[in-house]
Formats: C-alpha cells, sequence, structure tokens
C-alpha cells in the first residue's frame, strides 16, 4: 500500500464525494418517509383485503400481498422494486462517471499518461465505486433501522440485513456490466444505455414474466430472481443467491480491466 | 545517430480510425538531449502520433517505441521517464491547481514541493484556485507546471503555448531550453513555425498523416517561403528586384513592391541597403504555404 494506490481510489472518491452524499440523503429520506406513514397501515385488514380483490398476478408482480404486515409494507413499498432499482441505478452512474464519462471528456488522458497501467487507474476507480456503493447502502441500512424502531415497524433484523445486502449486491452486478461495457467501449452512452437497461430488463422478467405460463421459467435468468426470488424480507437467504450476484459481478469487472488494456482511449 | 542516442525511434506507423487514415506510414528518430519539432497544420496526424507514442493508441501497424521500450507492451515504464502537456487539455475541474499537483505527485514519486512552488511563481499561476476557474492561458500553465515538475528524460509537447500570452511563450521557451540543457530531450508539436524554429534543434514536417521533410531549422528555414513588402520613398529598382534569386511572383504596384521569397533574405537586404525605404513587411507564410514546396504535387 503506497501513496500511489491511495491516489488511484482516493481521488475518484473526491470527484464522488457530493454524489455519495445526495445518493444517500435521497435514499434515506425514501425509506424513512416510507416508513413513517408504516402506523396507518399496522395491522390494517381493510388494506390487505383490498389488495386480495387484485388480481394475483398483478398482486404478486407489484409486490402487493400481505401490505398489513411487516414484511409485505416493506417489500410492496420498498424493496420489490423502488430501493433496488435506484440503488442500481447509482452504482451503474458512480462507475460510469469515473470511467467512460471522464475518457469521453478527455480527463481520463493526463492519467493514464502517467506511469501507471490503464488496469491499476480502472481498478482504483472500481475500488472507489464499490466504496461509494457501500456508503450508499450502510446508510441506508441506518435509516431502516432507525425508521422501524421510531415507527414501531417490527421485523426480523437479519432479514431486513439480508434484503438491502442483496439491493446492494445487485447494484453491484450492475455497476459491474457497466465497468465490462465502459472498459470494452469509453462511451457514456453505451454504459448507460446497457448498465440501467439490463437493470429495467431484469426488473420486467422478474416481475412481469410470471404473469404467462409461458415465458414463466425465464424469469430465473434475471439476477432480480437470484437476489430476491427467496423473498428474503420473511425467509432466510441461501448463501447461493449472494453467490449468484458477486460471481458475475467478478467477473464483468475482470472483463472490464482486461479490455480496457487492450483498445484506443479515446481524446477529447 | 547510433541506437544508443535515440530516444525516440518511430518506424512505418500507421494509425486508421475506420476509413479515416489520420497516421500514414512515419519514420523518425530523436535523438537524446534535442528539441524535436513536430510541425504540421491541425489534423495533419500530430497529436495521434504522439497519443500512439504514449501508449495510448495502439497502431495499426509499424513500431514505436521510446528508450528502447515499446509504447504499447512497455508503456508504464516508458511513461516513468516522460512526462506530457496534451493538446485537448482537460482538467478535473473542481480540484485547484496545489491539489492536482500534489495527486500527480503521488502518482509519480519524486514529488518536490519547492520545485512546484518556484514553477507557480515563474508561471504567475495562483494554484490556490479551482481549475473551472482559471482562464485556458492559465489551465495551459497548470499542465506545462506538471511537465516540469517531475524530472523527466522525455518531454512530450502537443501544442503546448494555446492560449498563452506572448510573454508566457517566451518563459515556456526559455523553459524548453533550461530542459534541455539539463540533458533532456524535448518532442514539441505545434502548427507555429516560429515557435517551432526558436526552440527546436531539428524539425519533421507532417502532412496528412505523412512526413514531407525532416531537418535542421535551419536547412527548413533556407528552405521555406516567406512572404515580402517593401514602401519605397522613391520609385523602385523593379529590374533589380525581379532578377534577385529566389524571388517568386513579384509585383510592383507604384511605390509598394511585393513578391514570395524563398531562400536568403540577405540579397534582398543588400539591394534595399541603397534604397530609400519608408517601411518593410516580412510575414511568415502559413505552414502549409511556407512549405509548398516540400510537397509531392501539391495538396494531398
Amino acid at each position: 500500500m503506497n501513496g500511489r494506490i491511495l491516489e488511484l481510489v482516493g481521488g475518484p472518491l473526491r470527484a464522488m464525494r457530493r454524489a455519495i452524499f445526495w445518493w444517500s440523503l435521497g435514499l434515506a429520506a425514501l425509506i424513512a418517509m416510507t416508513i413513517a406513514v408504516w402506523p396507518a397501515f399496522k395491522g390494517s385488514s381493510g388494506i390487505s383485503q383490498a389488495m386480495d380483490q387484485l388480481p394475483s398476478g398483478v398482486v404478486q408482480a407489484f409486490g402487493l400481498a400481505d401490505f398489513g404486515t411487516p414484511a409485505g409494507f416493506l417489500r410492496g413499498n420498498l424493496y420489490d422494486f423502488f430501493v433496488p432499482l435506484l440503488l442500481a441505478a447509482a452504482a451503474v452512474l458512480f462507475v460510469n462517471g469515473q470511467t467512460a464519462g471522464e475518457e469521453a471528456s478527455g480527463r481520463m488522458e493526463l492519467y493514464l499518461a502517467q506511469p501507471i497501467s490503464r488496469e491499476a487507474v480502472l481498478l482504483g476507480r472500481v475500488v472507489a465505486a464499490v466504496i461509494a456503493l457501500v456508503v450508499v447502502t450502510v446508510v441506508m441500512l441506518l435509516a431502516q433501522l432507525a425508521s422501524d424502531a421510531a415507527f414501531d415497524l417490527q421485523i426480523n433484523i437479519r432479514f431486513v440485513l439480508s434484503t438491502i445486502v442483496l439491493s446492494g449486491l445487485l447494484a453491484a452486478f450492475h455497476g459491474s456490466l457497466a465497468v465490462a461495457v465502459a472498459g470494452i467501449r469509453g462511451r457514456p452512452s453505451l454504459v448507460l444505455a446497457i448498465g440501467l437497461g439490463a437493470a429495467f430488463a431484469g426488473l420486467i422478467a422478474n416481475s412481469l414474466f410470471p404473469l404467462s405460463a409461458v415465458i414463466a421459467p425465464w424469469r430465473h435468468l434475471s439476477p432480480w430472481d437470484w437476489a430476491f426470488g427467496g423473498n428474503p424480507l420473511e425467509n432466510a437467504t441461501g448463501l447461493w443467491r449472494y453467490a449468484a450476484l458477486a460471481v458475475p459481478t467478478i467477473v464483468l469487472t475482470a472483463v472490464g480491466v482486461f479490455a480496457v488494456a487492450r483498445r484506443d482511449i479515446s481524446g477529447a | 545517430m547510433n541506437t544508443a542516442d535515440t530516444v525516440v525511434a518511430i518506424d512505418g506507423l500507421v494509425k486508421h480510425y475506420g476509413k479515416v487514415e489520420a497516421v500514414r506510414g512515419i519514420d523518425l528518430k530523436v535523438a537524446r538531449g534535442e528539441v524535436f519539432g513536430f510541425l504540421g497544420p491541425n489534423g495533419s496526424g500530430k497529436s495521434t502520433t504522439i497519443r500512439c507514442l504514449l501508449g495510448l493508441l495502439r497502431p495499426t501497424a509499424g513500431r514505436i517505441n521510446a528508450f528502447g521500450l515499446d509504447a504499447t507492451r512497455d508503456g508504464v515504464e516508458m511513461r516513468r521517464r516522460l512526462t506530457y502537456v496534451p493538446g485537448e487539455l482537460r482538467l478535473p475541474d473542481r480540484l485547484t491547481g496545489m491539489e492536482l499537483a500534489t495527486s500527480f505527485g503521488h502518482l509519480r514519486g519524486g514529488f518536490d514541493p519547492t520545485r512546484r512552488d518556484q514553477l507557480a511563481e515563474r508561471l504567475r499561476l495562483d494554484l490556490h484556485r479551482r481549475l473551472r476557474d482559471l482562464s485556458t492561458g492559465n489551465r495551459r500553465k497548470v499542465a506545462l507546471l506538471l511537465a516540469f515538475l517531475f524530472d523527466a528524460e522525455l518531454i512530450v509537447l502537443d501544442e503546448p503555448t494555446n492560449g498563452l500570452d506572448p510573454l508566457m511563450q517566451r518563459e515556456f521557451l526559455a523553459m524548453v531550453r533550461e530542459a534541455r540543457a539539463a540533458g533532456a530531450t524535448v518532442f514539441l508539436s505545434s502548427h507555429s513555425l516560429s515557435e517551432v524554429q526558436r526552440a527546436a534543434d531539428r524539425v519533421a514536417i507532417l502532412r496528412a498523416g505523412k512526413l514531407v521533410a525532416q531537418g535542421t531549422v535551419a536547412e527548413l528555414r533556407g528552405r521555406a517561403r516567406q512572404r515580402i513588402e517593401v514602401w519605397f520613398e522613391e520609385d523602385p529598382p523593379t529590374a533589380e528586384l525581379q532578377a534577385l534569386p529566389g524571388m517568386v511572383d513579384p509585383v510592383v504596384d507604384d511605390h509598394r513592391f511585393t513578391a514570395t521569397l524563398s531562400g536568403s533574405i540577405q540579397p534582398l537586404l543588400s539591394l534595399l541597403a541603397h534604397c530609400h525605404v519608408g517601411s518593410m513587411l516580412v510575414e511568415e507564410p502559413d505552414l502549409e504555404e511556407a512549405f509548398l514546396d516540400l510537397y509531392d504535387g501539391g495538396p494531398a
């Protein structure tokens, strides 16, 4: 560990500090404001019955089952897609800003003209983006736990922790997809289109495919299914689900690092 | 030139961007301790060649190395021994000049704060201001400071004086001469003939991705054309003027004489010494015009 390695990570982190602050604040506020209305839903059988009137496919697709229970409330309002999708977007934006965005603006050139390998520069930025994602995820977790206590939402902390960790890993997966694309081709529009497009496509596959018996089995191709298919707010999550997200994340990052050293760097 | 004396060696360099042939086969060598001028109009392939040298671009064909190290394979080791000012300068806007210099100090090692402060004072640069608040010229000074801040055997400068005022351009040229005196080799890319001829020992001229001339500054200046305009306070000696060697398209219009001069200006000055001359203008033509006779058959 030396000043060079610290700079390769610290420089991008300094550049991301405002984004980290606003993403943390925004997601924490979203969680706190949502849970603040929990007391109105708590134990309300009327809402659950109203939801039960909807077609079962719609209830499943939008995570509206058991809306009057703590797990059902959190799933339907936050963790079925809202928070994981925002967190995935944050990861893709963090990566894009520090890789393809920097390259397309021409700011990467002066750094890559220093005695550092492109692999090291990209890895430094990946580590910085991971740290940013961890900070946002930890702030989210703290906001969740504090709001649970403040508004008397009683739920197994281990299940909350595992849901948020899975959300973070799902975001890391999409961030690593952005790393791979940025490594292969440093164009921000392409990185954003593929990174965010994959997040939306996975969400749709996970939520809507089950509505049709023909395509329902294909939902298992979605990383969203790997993350949340076991309903982590109500059940213990098998280790394989963490691995199913972590392993491709590492592979995609390696693809990006391998590719970036073997292509032209675009100029300003 | 012995291999040991060669710092930069470019051998058959070709670089295509899709169907665009940016560099179409360049061969050149830069000797240790010389200031090498790399001249050419915008779009002639100067920056592409330099970006290949730095390992930012992968050549389509040919080899490019510095200190005997291949730019693609041994890029890290090669870049340890050189510094660079990009032509299209983009700096991290949120940092101050001080923060950027410190950051590069950590990345490169061998950082000397005293030298940083001396360079900042010499360039009249406030390192405490954020880079986004600096003018184009001051941002260019930050890049120059970074290039001269570290002990480099090779300093690669791509259009380094863009945006600098004349005073700073002079200071920059002094810094280049001092670096050379200290043993550094300077690769100076420019579209400004005057800048290169004041600083360089040898020059290569690039046009449309090909080298059209190489030689010492004196050799190339001898072949360059200059536009001459003389106002006489008497009738001009038309016949003698038209008979001067190297005079192209001489025109006498009342007391005004214009022509393009190829070669030495000395015969003209000797003739004018015997005349009443009101004023005289020797205009350096743009590069393309100046070296028109070096291009095979004119524009490619």
